[in-house]
């Protein structure tokens, strides 16, 4: 009796001290990656380079960063896969090729026929503790500039550069600071924009690593559903003008090719 | 049978050095007592528990001036102590370089119990707070990963996160955790009103007890509840010019929000004046003054002030005002403002 009683109690402590162990080698290692191609006019975006926008004006770009978050995929046979929500914010910044490619790993075995996710930061997310704020969320390390402290909440999306439409006492600054998460108590701006991307072939994980190409082309920013100037509007934080820009920019989030 | 013992052992010599790891170097516990007049605390403290270790490196980091750009002022230059953790005498408070604040300084005890914090609400969590004075131009004008870099380098500070939580290196969620745990057990609960509502025996005078009457009529609609807030936002007619300020809007940008502010806790009224948002009133007379005859038109001032004829206000009489003013000082919690625990120095 003893030794069945002992055997229980060792297998119970191997299973404790190994079960993290066994449980990765269990798991699906489904790999998949998001790579977000930076465009201005169909052309790679590179800073300090000058631009023409739709409406004339010429500009130079030198931020560009956006938050990329609440990833979910549909299999062939309409299930939906959510990537779990602590593992999925991610701060795309122009500045560091790194950040340009998303690897989403342990997905389920299976074809994928569409991607979807957010432009911004979930509201839930943006009321939490700090204790929540960890990695790409990181107020004081890798968030750094991308939130608003006095009126508390992340900003989604962030661009800003040079144009000679602007005037000298600004030093032609200027910048796009768009974020809102729709408000705590009372209702406020809301920008976090979705997309959802159908794969024109479904996607499986079988073979080599997928790699799908996102392509932004931040022209769009200027002109799409609302036109705007340089000239008029170079400075857009918090304001409703900022929702005209968050429709124009989620309409440049597009599907590339997709490379194994 | 022989093998039986020895696996009995291993397993008894197992569990008791996992409870020693595990009890060793942890850091203790604070209790922390609710008041029983209190509301329940807003702030999870499952997600950041007060310990000893945690809350003396709060106190240090809040009296901390390297947290400022050029390390002239701290978190307690503008919360100090003695006035109940405002700046005394200042309407706007002094940042660095001599620059002033746009608004009078809030206090800093029962953030707790608070569900939004500033006077227009733009943060939603206590863990948030210090970053807004900090990185304010006006105030502390530094950046939290540059408060993070100089801590990082000190290493009497890498000590002390090391043993309040087990931190190698410093970042943002231990260092707002760490001021977190400071500020929200910072609870001032033990005023003579305090004393008197619990049945602890302390009486109250005659003047007192006909204020705190007067009081629960023409008060407490909006000065609510034992935090005495509702912590809603309105607009009190302080002033009809919103250019500088405006208030709520700035945050909601909604015209019907323009010039409202947080209805501050009336808690510890005595010891910090001056008052209102822009701490345009001196004294506790100068409030009912205005409350009664001074309040300035604008087309969002509170409904509550309308009358059905007349400018708006609240009819105060003069012993009335007398009676309130003497009622809102039995709020005061000598204990607190005195406790070396919060203090600076000790």
């Amino acid at each position: 009796m003893k030794s069945v009683a002992l055997n229980r109690i060792v297998v119970l402590l191997i299973s404790v001290l190994f079960g993290n162990i066994s449980q990765a080698y269990c798991q699906n290692n489904g790999k998949l990656v998001l790579k977000f191609n930076n465009l201005f006019n169909n052309e790679v975006l590179e800073f300090g380079r000058e631009y023409t926008n739709a409406h004339g004006e010429k500009l130079t770009i030198k931020t560009l960063n956006y938050f990329i978050s609440n990833i979910k995929l549909t299999l062939t046979d309409g299930a939906e896969y959510v990537v779990p929500q602590d593992s999925s914010y991610f701060l795309v910044r122009q500045n560091d090729k790194a950040t340009q490619q998303i690897e989403l790993k342990n997905l389920p075995k299976g074809k994928y026929t569409s991607i979807s996710f957010l432009v911004g930061i979930d509201s839930a997310r943006n009321t939490m503790d700090v204790s929540r704020r960890m990695g790409a969320l990181d107020i004081g390390g890798e968030a750094k500039g991308m939130y608003w402290a006095w009126n508390s909440g992340y900003i989604f999306f962030k661009m800003e550069g040079k144009s000679p439409v602007i005037h000298d006492s600004l030093s032609n600054n200027f910048y796009y600071h768009i974020g809102g998460f729709g408000g705590f108590q009372s209702k406020t701006i809301n920008n976090i924009r979705s997309k959802t991307l159908a794969f024109t072939k479904p996607v499986s994980l079988k073979k080599k690593i997928p790699v799908i190409n996102i392509n932004v082309d931040v022209a769009t920013l200027f002109n799409y559903k609302t036109p705007v100037t340089l000239t008029n509007d170079s400075n857009v934080m918090w304001g409703e003008l900022s929702v005209k820009i968050s429709e124009n920019y989620i309409s440049t989030f597009n599907l590339g090719s997709v490379q194994y | 049978m022989r093998i039986a013992k020895i696996g009995w052992f291993l397993v008894v010599i197992v569990f008791l050095f996992t409870t020693a790891f595990v009890l060793i170097g942890r850091p203790k516990l604070m209790h922390i007592e609710i008041p029983s007049n209190f509301p329940q605390p807003v702030y999870d403290l499952k997600r950041n528990p007060i310990t000893e270790e945690g809350f003396e490196l709060g106190r240090k980091l809040f009296y901390q001036r390297n947290l400022s750009r050029d390390s002239s002022v701290s978190c307690g230059s503008c919360h100090q102590q003695e006035a109940a953790f405002i700046q005394a005498g200042h309407d706007f408070s002094h940042g660095v370089d001599n620059h002033h604040g746009r608004r009078n300084s809030l206090p800093v005890f029962n953030a707790l119990f608070k569900k939004t914090f500033f006077w227009d609400g733009g943060v939603h969590n206590l863990d948030l707070v210090p970053i807004n004075p900090i990185e304010n131009k006006l105030e502390m004008d530094e950046q939290l990963d540059n408060v993070l870099r100089k801590l990082n380098r000190s290493p009497q500070y890498r000590v002390y996160f090391k043993n309040a939580f087990s931190a190698d290196s410093i970042t943002s969620k231990e260092f707002l955790q760490a001021l977190s745990q400071f500020m929200a057990a910072m609870i001032s609960a033990n005023s003579r009103y305090d004393r008197f509502i619990r049945n602890e025996v302390v009486e109250l005078s005659t003047a007192e007890l006909e204020g705190l009457k007067i009081f629960k009529v023409k008060c407490s609609h909006c000065h609510d509840s034992d935090l005495f807030t509702d912590g809603s936002y309105r607009n009190n007619g302080i002033t009809n010019d919103f250019r500088f300020d405006k208030g709520r809007e700035e945050i909601t940008l909604d015209v019907n929000d323009k010039g409202k502010f947080k209805v501050p806790s009336l808690r510890n009224v005595e010891y910090t004046a001056p008052y209102m948002h822009n701490g345009s009133l001196e004294t506790l007379e100068e409030v009912m003054d205005h409350y009664n005859s001074g309040i300035k038109e604008s087309p969002t001032v509170d409904s509550i002030f309308r009358k059905r004829d007349g400018p708006p206000g609240i009819t105060l009489t003069d012993p009335e005002k007398k009676n309130i003013i003497a009622f809102l000082k039995t709020l005061s919690d000598k204990e607190f403002i005195t406790d070396r625990k919060f203090s600076e120095y000790r």
